[in-house]
């Protein structure tokens, strides 16, 4: 893998096909998470490792799991590393523990980590779907943490948990509840979208032109007309 | 079928890698957790027994308790216990922690939870520290939240009898009530345990109350803690009464009052407010008004369609003075508004006059609730005095 190559796969999942910005996975525990910066960031880092182990396990094994066994599996080692991050943010951050409550568990359905699982780490090699799995991890707390901010700060006059004063007159409280949370959601899409200009996510890697089952693929849809295109 | 089991294989084989940094990942972390969770359950704990050094759950199945009691730790050291109690202020429960020393005084009390209107119970507790069985009964209640503090304190006293019988000692928890229903039956075993307090005549002076046996037995006089029982015939239980033939003249007159209806066709102003009205032979009146109880608009008028009123029977001496009052019916919200059928809520009506009879303490959360009763008692004062004779 070329340097050049494992920067962009490092960098892709930060912008450009942020799992939540602009691939629009994960909704649930972002809308859920974000109304503490603190939270945000200790759901961001736990996905994050779960991604890496994950994407590196699964890349580990990708040669040996079976094609029509790959979904049961993929989902028993994503399982099995959210349990292991679980019981360590039980054993050494209690407080984090008690503020995630069941999304920590429900990280095991996140669509981000089946979704890399199934589009990146059972095609490529350890150490890029290592990369992949970091970029990927990054790019979500990343994006956990700017709406947390803007939810934390302009919602509940704070920010990790530290009161700002002078903002405690002009706090809007719609932010920290799901219906705040869903507009700041829209905004930072629509922000990313503006910036990216319009042209992320490269289309190509997510229609079924991107797909690495397009030759083999028996749904009519695929178009291959659009591969070759 | 070769590839199956190829791929079940590899499956399985899977789920073993996982299953191995699993336990190897719980052996490491289950012990931390474990204590993480003794810390933050023994902080709750520590607040209430500062000087504790690790605390036990015990199985209190056990042992025979006081209802209250939730939950108890001893103090591994041999510090003492800290008992969890739920008891009920006035109409929502609280939930006390009271810690007790080894030497039988309350090391803290702290109410972790309540809906008590208040508040008072928040900083009650402290009252308690350091204080013995004695101590605590001498403490005085909040005037304005007496049923809050007066259950604060009835559950402090029950954390002092938990940690006595914990400790192999004996203590009666019967509640006052079983305590009164048991000396009853035990001065009138015909009465069968089921008595009420004697509600149609003026407490006669030989007796601080009287009961009735709801059977027919007969009654029992009350003076300071004898219970004397007398049978239906007049026939006194007991031996060496000194006011004996006090309480004979007291059970003829009980016997020879009477009860009159009024017919209240001839008093219009009343139909709407009154259910009915009695006068007995020595010149009280027995009166039964309606209130207007939670959801009625406005609180002024009974509503008759939606069936929410309080029906309350109070008994006015022709001094005007109240002698008792009962709350016949209610369909008041329960937890709240059902309090007004307790007897620490009416009973607050005993002895009140037309002067005074708005002074009682309210049932918290239940607004409606006391103002349609106290519409009713004042309806029942209208009622007197027209009925007595005067004007309205």
């Amino acid at each position: 893998m070329s340097k050049n190559k494992s920067l962009s796969v490092l960098t892709n999942g930060i912008l450009k096909e942020n799992p939540v910005l602009v691939l629009i996975l994960g909704t649930c525990p972002t809308l859920a998470t974000t109304t503490k910066v603190t939270d945000a960031l200790g759901m961001g880092l736990a996905a994050l490792v779960v991604l890496l182990c994950s994407n590196v396990f699964i890349s580990l094994l990708r040669k040996i799991i079976p094609e029509t066994m790959r979904i049961p599996c993929y989902i028993v080692i994503i399982a099995g590393f959210v349990t292991i991050v679980k019981m360590l943010i039980q054993a050494f951050l209690p407080d984090l523990y008690s503020s995630l409550g069941v999304y920590l568990d429900l990280i095991t359905v996140n669509c981000i980590i089946l979704g890399r699982a199934e589009m990146f780490a059972g095609k490529n090699s350890v150490a890029a779907s290592a990369l992949d799995g970091i970029g990927m991890g990054t790019g979500f707390t990343l994006a956990l943490f700017a709406m947390a901010t803007v939810r934390e700060v302009f919602g509940a006059a704070s920010f990790a948990g530290i009161s700002i004063p002078f903002m405690e007159a002009y706090k809007i409280e719609f932010l920290s509840k799901a219906p705040g949370g869903l507009l700041v959601y829209g905004l930072l899409i629509a922000l990313v979208y503006a910036v990216t200009k319009g042209k992320a996510p490269h289309k190509v890697s997510f229609s079924c032109a991107g797909c690495d089952h397009r030759d083999t693929c028996k749904i009519e849809t695929c178009s291959k007309k659009e591969a070759q295109a | 079928m070769k590839k199956n089991i190829k791929n079940l294989s590899v499956f399985v084989c899977i789920c073993t890698v996982i299953t191995l940094l699993l336990a190897v990942t719980n052996s490491i972390t289950a012990p931390i957790i474990e204590k993480n969770q003794n810390a933050s359950a023994n902080a709750a704990l520590l607040e209430v027994m500062p000087n504790g050094s690790g605390f036990e759950t015990v199985d209190k199945s056990s042992y025979t308790l006081p209802a209250t009691v939730t939950e108890v730790w001893k103090e591994t050291s041999g510090g003492g216990y800290v008992v969890k109690l739920v008891t009920s202020g006035y109409g929502s429960d609280m939930v006390i922690m009271c810690g007790v020393g080894a030497d039988g005084v309350v090391t803290g009390a702290k109410c972790i939870s309540s809906n008590e209107t208040l508040g008072k119970e928040k900083t009650y507790g402290e009252s308690f520290a350091g204080k013995d069985s004695a101590a605590v009964d001498a403490t005085d209640i909040i005037s304005g939240a007496t049923k809050t503090t007066e259950a604060y304190k009835n559950a402090v006293k029950d954390a002092l009898n938990t940690a006595i019988i914990l400790g192999g000692g004996d203590v009666d928890i019967r509640t006052e009530e079983q305590i009164l229903q048991d000396n009853l039956t035990a001065a009138l075993p015909t009465g069968e345990g089921t008595f009420e307090k004697l509600f149609l005549v003026e407490d006669i002076d030989v007796s601080d109350s009287i009961y009735v046996a709801t059977n027919g037995a007969g009654y029992v006089f009350v003076i300071g803690d004898t219970f004397i029982g007398v049978d239906a015939d007049g026939t006194i239980l007991a031996d060496g009464v000194e006011n004996a033939e006090a309480i004979t003249a007291a059970v003829a007159l009980i016997q020879s009052t009477t009860l009159e209806e009024i017919d209240l066709s001839a008093y219009p102003d009343l139909q709407k407010t009154v259910v009915s009205a009695k006068k007995t032979s020595t010149g009280n009146f027995v009166i039964e008004t309606k209130g207007a109880g939670y959801g009625i608009k406005g609180g002024d008028e009974y509503h008759p369609a939606s069936g929410e009123y309080i029906i309350v029977r109070v008994s006015i001496n022709p001094d005007g003075k109240i002698i008792d009052c009962l709350t016949v019916y209610e369909a008041e919200t329960d937890g709240l508004g059902d309090a007004c059928a307790s007897e620490s809520f009416y009973g607050q009506f005993d002895g009140k006059t037309e002067e005074n009879y708005t002074e009682i303490d309210a049932i918290s959360k239940a607004t409606m609730t006391t103002k349609g009763y106290i519409q009713a008692i004042e309806r029942a004062f209208a009622a007197f005095n027209i009925l007595n004779g005067g004007e309205q």
